[in-house]
């Protein structure tokens, strides 16, 4: 890097700007007075004019040296009540202001992303770190100002003003410079009360002619010399203020005072003159007394230590000291000393930009220092050889160790030195950032940070952090740490705005693949800050992300839910959340189950492929599309046809079964888990589909589900699911009235307060037992037409045996009940094993062992007809034609079972059935049974008693 | 005495965080883990400056915290090692030699076919292996 990057670096201007000559201003309370009425004191009404860049000062400050041009100078303004050490409680609060003053105006959007990586990347240095910071650190460093171990904010010149209202002004003057009356460390021989003078008039125009303050003007000059006098008009401006926009002022106040009454007497040519005033000051005067002292102080220097023979003088001087004393506090260094005046010579160099000149006198300075153990002007010097090396932009590494040695020295004094540690670190990471070396410059700011109190740490941490994005090439998970840090900081001291933001930045770090325990906890804090600052809607939306936490230990889950659940309870209202993970509900599990034309005995029915049924019912029921033998049929039966979904009955139940998990490994509550529904009005059969469809119901609104809960019932689940439990859920809904039903989803409240969504995928394919053989996506099978209510028939079989022996032969009862009030007709049935089952007639059930053992007698054989099935081909029986089952009655039938090997058997049973005298759009049902039996190898002889009882009974059968 | 040792993955994912403390500290482990990245990266990147030769996969003490010095180690396929030692000193050796122990141990943990490559590490013998290592290695340097 060349000198010209370090003349624009961040530290250099600093420097320019902050390492100036000091000015002290002593005025009398009239002359303060007729600044007020502008509502600006003496010093902010001079402090806009204090740089002066249009100069040309030409300077020498050694003989043997060439002269250069300074071009720019500023001067430091200072009122004589503030020259001295700052109180370090108005330093604290300063920066606090700085601190929370940023965080009002950083406005940002918790509802939004927080910033994504590839934009942070991309910003330049200045984009990254907010303006703010610069503020601060400069507040920060100003808590050592004044400080006697260094030279540079002692005062050069002072001014001293006197208004033309008061009284004996002439007087005044010397009442003003008395020494009694100077600031304590003038007093006290600290600084040097020798300095520059520059006595002002200051007139007021409201106040007095004009001729008056000529007159006074006239005595100063002759009393207190023509170049040494000045006379400053003020308060010209009578009617209208200055123009806003030329108004230099108002960019340096804070809002309390209204804009239009800063600087309203002071017009373009009290502005001009002030400025002419400075630019006098610094040009005319001030650069040249300095260059004088440099030369003075030089010359003295150079006789008294430079050269071989005085250095071996002052070192024997120096071991005649009592070495023993360890002098920290340096108090035995005067204005006077030796070591003062090359202090004094070093900083005049440096302001005067005269490094070179600067680093010889600092150099031999700290040897001195050193000796005496007066470690912290020890410290201030190498600092300022640091300084003036950067500046130079001669030999890094040099600098480096100087600033590094102040800084660890400074260190060293303990509380004395941490302030001036804390400013030496600034200047040493600003050298190091204006070098490019980010991350040294990074590990400066973390020292200092480990220094100071939790609100500065989390500053220098936030600004390390920064360092280490904008290092080549960047470390960015160290800028999410510091992040961290600064965040956690920042929460320590309060200022939870900075603290949210540091780690949302810090977020898209750790988004990063699988570092889900940072992750986890960043967004935690987020969440709990941003519901202490009552944002709550953010604050959810950071919790949500963070609840299912199976990777967790049981104490962050339990902290994690119960930090939640709080949050939720604060809010005040039932939180709404779609696709709440508590339990989670997994979409594969999921199984419709539900009765059109097809009903079940019993649920391991249900559960059986509807290949096998398929096929079992094959000649049985009337094909599919049987009702419509070509397109140019017109559609009897319109709406379930041309409708693709599933068909539903009022009154009957559409079960639901699907599983949750318990992804925590503590206990969920989860009450009043139900189906979430919507169900619209069916379309009237020409076709007018406009008025009703469209109305659907959502479960969610209040109102409609009043309206709802006529229409559908719905079972509710309540339960508690432990820690990394898996459960089954069966969830009813029953719809009461025709139309389309749509199942969404499944709503629940976990532990009370937090309503909870699912939504059942609309994409998934999904294997519904009940769906049709073409696979259909789940939205359709998800949806119904809900018909009338038809009869439906429960059957079973009473006695059936789980085990039994081979050649068992014994009769069982079949039952089949209409509990509707509609009469069945037509039934038939079919029968997996008709080898094995064997409908027998209505009479066997009436026979008793031993009786039916006997020989049929043949009356009995006439009324065969009418009491046993047809057996018609393949495995189809049929009932007798007269068979009829009446609303509310129940039928019985003969069954015998008669086993044969020893197996293991699935006896699959379907019965069809038509409606009698009901106008609908399904004609028929069909129930389907399941039964397993176990045969088990039976002894010999049993079966050969058996096989003679079978014998028998089979005669009568065929 | 060895805090934890971890195996980070080719995408710098965690596969694998084992803590040998009693204290629950896992999120500090893991943040110290997730920064000794930015180090490797660094190494690995520029291995001339670091002066770490070309085939060695033992990196090094990658950086000192307050109270642990983190060592790391590449392999071939780019996982890394970590390994956080609260010892004030290590002899090279040591965390060398540990190292191409617990690669071994990697290597079988990874070579079981029900491993999922790029996944994380669930085995516990690799777990109880590793810990044997540890307990080893910890005698060793206390002697």
């Amino acid at each position: 890097m060349d000198s010209d990057d370090v003349s624009k670096s961040s530290l250099s201007k600093y420097l320019h700007e902050e390492i100036t000559p000091v000015v002290m201003l002593l005025c009398t309370p009239l002359a303060e007075q007729a600044c007020r009425k502008n509502s600006l004191t003496l010093v902010q009404m001079l402090k806009p004019f204090s740089v002066s860049t249009n100069i040309q000062v030409p300077v020498r400050t050694t003989t043997d040296h060439q002269p250069y041009t300074l071009r720019s100078f500023k001067l430091r303004f200072v009122s004589d009540s503030d020259i001295r050490q700052p109180q370090q409680q108005d330093i604290v609060s300063s920066l606090k202001e700085v601190v929370s003053c940023a965080s009002d105006e950083t406005t940002y959007d918790p509802q939004s992303d927080p910033p994504q990586l590839h934009n942070l990347l991309s910003m330049s240095e200045s984009e990254v770190s907010p303006p703010w910071f610069s503020v601060f650190n400069r507040n920060l460093s100003q808590a050592v100002s004044f400080s006697e171990h260094e030279t540079f904010d002692h005062p050069v010149a002072c001014l001293v003003i006197v208004s033309s209202s008061d009284e004996h002004p002439m007087s005044k003057f010397g009442d003003l410079l008395s020494l009694d009356q100077l600031p304590t460390p003038l007093n006290q021989g600290v600084m040097d009360p020798r300095m520059l003078k520059h006595y002002i008039l200051l007139h007021d125009k409201q106040d007095n002619s004009t001729e008056k303050a000529s007159k006074i003007y006239a005595e100063m000059k002759n009393t207190l010399g023509l170049n040494q006098s000045r006379l400053l008009c003020i308060n010209s401006n009578k009617d209208e203020a200055i123009k806003l926009l030329e108004n230099p002022w108002i960019c340096n106040k804070t809002g309390s005072v209204q804009n239009h009454e800063i600087a309203r007497f002071l017009s373009i040519e009290d502005l001009n003159e002030i400025k002419e005033l400075v630019k006098d000051l610094s040009s005319k005067m001030i650069i040249p007394y300095m260059e004088q002292k440099i030369r003075n102080l030089n010359q003295q220097v150079s006789a008294t230590r430079r050269g071989f023979r005085n250095q071996i003088k002052n070192l024997w001087w120096r071991k005649g000291k009592e070495d023993a004393l360890d002098n920290s506090n340096g108090s035995m260094y005067t204005y006077s000393s030796t070591e003062s005046q090359i202090r004094i010579l070093g900083d005049y160099a440096f302001m005067l930009r005269d490094y070179e000149l600067a680093i010889s006198n600092f150099r031999l300075l700290s040897t001195d220092y050193k000796l005496d153990k007066a470690w912290k002007h020890y410290a201030g010097v190498q600092e300022m050889m640091g300084l003036s090396l950067f500046m130079l932009d001669q030999s890094r590494k040099d600098s480096e160790v100087c600033l590094e040695t102040a800084f660890n020295t400074y260190l060293k004094l303990g509380s004395s030195g941490s302030k001036n540690a804390t400013r030496c670190g600034l200047w040493w990471a600003e050298m190091l950032k204006a070098r490019g070396q980010h991350k040294e410059g990074a590990d400066v700011l973390f020292r200092i940070s480990c220094e100071e109190p939790s609100l500065h740490a989390a500053v220098m941490l936030e600004q390390a952090s920064y360092c280490y994005l904008l290092s080549n090439p960047p470390m960015l998970r160290k800028f999410a740490f510091h992040l961290v840090l600064a965040g956690n900081q920042y929460n320590f001291s309060e200022q939870r705005k900075h603290a949210i933001r540091t780690y949302r930045s810090a977020l898209s770090v750790y988004k990063e693949s699988g570092w889900s325990y940072i992750n986890d906890h960043v967004n935690f804090n987020i969440g709990r800050w941003l519901a202490f600052l009552e944002m709550f809607d953010a604050s959810i939306k950071n919790m949500l992300g963070i609840l299912e936490c199976s990777h967790q230990p049981l104490t962050t889950q339990n902290l994690f839910l119960k930090d939640f659940l709080h949050i939720v309870k604060n809010m005040g209202k039932k939180l709404e959340i779609s696709k709440l993970q508590l339990p989670s509900i997994s979409a594969s599990s999921l199984k419709v189950i539900f009765e059109d034309h097809r009903t079940y005995a019993s649920s391991s029915a249900v559960h059986v492929r509807e290949k096998i049924w398929q096929s079992l019912e094959e000649n049985m029921v009337p094909p599919v599309n049987g009702i419509k033998s070509n397109w140019l049929d017109s559609r009897k039966i319109q709406t379930p046809k041309k409708y693709s979904g599933n068909v539903s009955m009022v009154g009957e139940a559409i079960k639901v079964y699907f599983e949750v998990k318990n992804p925590l490994q503590i206990s969920l509550s989860v009450s009043s888990m139900s189906l979430l529904c919507e169900i619209s009005a069916k379309p009237t059969v020409e076709g007018e589909k406009k008025s009703n469809t469209g109305e659907i119901f959502d479960t969610r609104d209040q109102n409609d589900c009043t309206l709802e809960h006529n229409q559908l019932e719905l079972s509710e689940h309540n339960f508690v699911l432990e820690g990394g439990v898996i459960k089954e859920v069966q969830l009813d809904v029953t719809p009461q009235m025709e139309g389309f039903l749509k199942i969404v989803g499944v709503k629940w409240t976990l532990s009370g307060y937090v309503v909870g969504y699912h939504k059942f995928d609309v994409d998934l394919k999904k294997k519904c037992k009940k769906g049709k053989s073409i696979v259909r996506s789940q939205k359709q099978n998800m949806s119904f037409l809900v018909v009338k209510g038809l009869p439906k028939l429960e059957g079973c079989i009473h006695q059936v045996p789980k085990t039994t022996y081979s050649g068992d032969l014994r009769p069982l009862t079949f039952e089949l009940r209409n509990k509707t009030k509609y009469t069945v007709k037509n039934m038939k049935m079919k029968i997996s094993h008709p080898r094995l089952l064997i409908p027998g007639s209505s009479g066997d059930l009436d026979l008793e062992f031993p009786d039916c053992l006997k020989k049929q007698n043949s009356s009995e054989d006439k009324n065969i007809q009418a009491e046993i099935m047809h057996k018609s081909g393949g495995l189809l029986f049929s009932f007798p034609t007269t068979a009829k089952i009446n609303g509310g009655e129940n039928i019985q039938w003969p069954f015998w079972l008669h086993t044969a090997v020893s197996e293991k058997i699935s006896i699959y049973i379907s019965i069809y059935y038509e409606m009698e005298n009901i106008s609908c759009d399904l004609h028929y049902r069909t129930l389907r049974m399941l039964y397993e039996i176990e045969v088990k190898q039976s002894c010999y002889v049993l079966s050969f008693f058996t096989l003679e009882v079978f014998f028998v009974v089979s005669t009568f059968i065929y | 005495m060895i805090v934890c040792v971890a195996v980070i993955g080719q995408q710098n994912n965690p596969l694998f965080l084992q803590s040998f403390t009693q204290e629950d500290d896992d999120l500090k482990l893991h943040h110290i883990v997730h920064c000794s990245l930015d180090v490797i990266d660094e190494r690995v990147n520029n291995p001339k400056r670091s002066g770490i030769a070309v085939n060695e996969a033992f990196l090094g003490l990658l950086y000192p915290t307050e109270s642990y010095k983190v060592y790391g180690y590449l392999t071939n396929t780019k996982v890394k090692f970590i390994l956080i030692t609260a010892d004030p000193e290590v002899r090279d050796a040591d965390a060398r030699n540990f190292f191409r122990k617990f690669h071994v141990a990697y290597v079988d943990a990874v070579s079981n076919p029900f491993h999922v490559p790029g996944k994380k590490i669930t085995s516990t013998s690799f777990s109880r292996k590793l810990r044997s290592i540890v307990d080893n290695l910890g005698s060793i340097t206390t002697v």
